[in-house]
């Protein structure tokens, strides 16, 4: 019977709800993330990267790279084939003078030999007429004698006159022989001088313009991060630019292009300098100005090379950038009452491993509510742990952007 | 952004007339579930107490052993204090009145004050679930229409009008509602539940009742015509 005595109280019920309401609030906590992951959020808000630029402008900027390289590489291999066929020719030339001079100097020394035989013979002729005539003499008249001597005497001089004109005749052949060869030569050396000439110019051209592709890849991208109508007048005043440089080039010799290259370097390091400001476009312009330095062979050699290495670098950067853009995005929440326009920059420092390291404004909105917001973003966004999955080469670019927020346009 | 949309978070960031809705939706909930597990219990231990008293009365224990050995009018539930009641009145008025009419009407009356109070203990708070159960959804989307208010104000002075910008005001209105409907949907099987084994154990004491008087109404016949004989 006692047990009907006992009341049920409240202590038990209350436990059981409160452990209930705890069990259902601990579930959909943990469950709510997971099940959250499949919808990503499309932010329509664009915080802009500053510092990079987008993975199509870089693909662009690296096949155009590419293709002025293969072009440098085409022009390379004319003007060596070109060159090789002129030694070539010249060495064909050179053998052909050589031999014309041998057979000259083997008919000359025939000539000679046959000359000199004829002499000894003459003088034998003459010597043994002599005898003869004196033997003849000592047994005939002294006149008769002498006559014949005489007569042997002026044959023997006559035939030394011939002998001598003949020789001197030999010479004047030989000299102006050797008058055609000198020249000959010289033509050749002419020839060959101004083949060289004409590749070097050549090869000098080809690395202009390969230079000026590039110098205009990166004004490209300048001017694509800045207005697109900006770009545009940038890019047909380059190519106005160009064209006339070109002619120039064509026209002057080699002292202009010495000219237009300093003048080149110039406008590179001052490029380099601007490049401090933004590491990436530092580390373009170095590669760039490394690239001039090396020997042109050289440069083109391994541009192609570098450039498939920068492109597949960049790419996965690119990737980083957008992945880091993306979250921060995300994490964004615009104050309300913002003006469209409000544009403020913030630097980010990330240590190795992606967590942020500093985030301080760079350029300010004006509206303090607004940056506080984006700094917010990106504190919310951090740590970005792909900085990891990066290749450790470009790591440390990456260390160090700088981000662009400001309110986008509906898309 | 998992983290932004998450049910905790958006409770955080609601707005205060949200968070007041909120929080009187939980408490309800809780009190419901509170009043569920008390009324469970309460109406098993019922149910049992009635099944035993049923078995001891049906075993043909005399009546007066039954009353003496059952506890003091106070401390009894269900038919048991019917029972005692209507046992009660019967000493009572059996040695002052000669009318078998008389002792019925009184026992009948006694009973029937037991077999009320038993209903009233057996109901107690049942209304409260009812409440709840009709009231939480309408408080879930006073809410819901007080964030999308406020989302829709704050609309109104953004530049750009996109999904983005509603969708956590409207995420975190639509909690109201989730949570009016989370309270109200047990509260209403319950109430449901809980009534019906009610208005049945109710149904089983008056049943009981009947029986008993019955049972008197046989002893005073059989006194009434011993007296006249």
């Amino acid at each position: 019977m006692a047990r009907h005595q006992r009341r049920v109280g409240y202590g038990l019920p209350l436990l059981l709800a409160i452990a209930l309401h705890l069990g259902i609030l601990v579930v959909s906590v943990i469950r709510f993330p997971a099940a959250e992951e499949e919808p990503p959020n499309r932010a329509i808000v664009q915080a802009t990267l500053v510092s990079t630029e987008t993975a199509t402008d870089r693909a662009q900027r690296a096949e155009e790279a590419k293709a002025a390289a293969q072009a440098a590489k085409q022009a390379e291999e004319e003007a060596a084939k070109q060159a090789e066929e002129a030694a070539a020719k010249q060495a064909e030339e050179a053998a052909e003078a050589e031999a014309r001079e041998a057979a000259r100097q083997a008919a000359e020394q025939a000539e000679e030999a046959a000359e000199a035989e004829a002499r000894e013979a003459a003088r034998q002729a003459a010597e043994q007429a002599e005898e003869a005539a004196e033997a003849e003499a000592r047994e005939a008249a002294r006149q008769a004698a002498e006559q014949a001597a005489e007569e042997a005497q002026r044959r023997a001089a006559e035939a030394e006159h011939q002998a001598k004109l003949r020789e001197e005749r030999e010479a004047e052949r030989q000299r102006q022989a050797e008058e055609e060869a000198r020249r000959q030569r010289e033509a050749e050396a002419e020839r060959q001088r101004e083949a060289e000439e004409e590749a070097r110019r050549q090869r000098e051209a080809e690395a202009e313009r390969q230079r000026q592709a590039e110098e205009k890849a990166r004004r490209q991208r300048e001017a694509e991060e800045q207005r697109r109508r900006e770009a545009e007048a940038e890019r047909q005043r380059q190519a106005e630019e160009e064209a006339r440089r070109q002619r120039e080039a064509e026209e002057q010799r080699r002292r202009e292009a010495e000219a237009e290259r300093q003048r080149q370097a110039e406008e590179e390091a001052r490029r380099q300098r601007e490049a401090e400001e933004q590491r990436r476009r530092e580390e373009a312009a170095r590669r760039a100005a490394e690239a001039a330095q090396q020997g042109l062979d050289q440069a083109i050699a391994g541009e192609s090379e570098s450039v498939a290495n920068s492109a597949q670098a960049q790419e996965a950067a690119n990737g980083f950038i957008n992945l880091v853009r993306q979250a921060v995005e995300q994490a964004w929440a615009i104050p309300p009452n913002v003006t469209g326009n409000a544009t403020a920059e913030i630097r980010v420092r990330l240590g190795p491993s992606g967590e942020l390291f500093a985030a301080s404004i760079g350029r300010s909105s004006g509206d303090s509510a607004f940056d506080r917001s984006a700094l917010q973003a990106v504190r919310a966004a951090a740590p970005f742990a792909e900085l990891r999955e990066l290749p450790s080469s470009v790591q440390r670019q990456y260390r160090e952007f700088n981000l662009r927020f400001q309110p986008g346009d509906i898309r | 952004m998992n983290d932004a949309m998450s049910i905790p978070h958006l409770i955080i960031n609601a707005s205060g007339v949200v968070q007041a809705v909120m929080l009187l939706l939980l408490l309800g909930s809780l009190l419901s579930w509170v009043v569920i597990f008390q009324r469970t219990f309460v109406m098993r231990r019922a149910r049992k107490a009635h099944r035993h008293f049923e078995d001891r009365f049906w075993s043909g224990v005399d009546l007066n052993e039954l009353y003496r050995e059952t506890p003091s009018e106070q401390e009894t539930l269900g038919a048991e204090h019917i029972f005692r009641a209507g046992f009660r009145e019967f000493n009572r008025l059996l040695p002052k009145t000669r009318s078998p009419q008389a002792i019925l009407d009184g026992v009948q009356r006694s009973m029937r004050v037991a077999w009320s109070r038993e209903e009233d203990r057996l109901n107690l708070h049942l209304v409260f679930l009812a409440t709840v159960a009709s009231s939480s959804p309408y408080i879930g989307l006073f809410g819901t229409v007080w964030g999308i208010m406020g989302s829709f104000q704050s609309l109104s002075m953004a530049q750009q009008a996109t999904l983005a910008t509603v969708a956590p005001w409207i995420a975190e209105a639509l909690i109201a509602t989730a949570m009016g409907l989370f309270a109200a949907i047990p509260a209403v099987i319950f109430y449901n539940r809980l009534s019906s084994e009610s208005s049945r154990l109710l149904g089983k004491y008056e049943d009981f009742a009947e029986e008993f008087h019955s049972i008197l109404h046989r002893n005073l016949q059989g006194r009434g015509d011993a007296a006249a004989g």
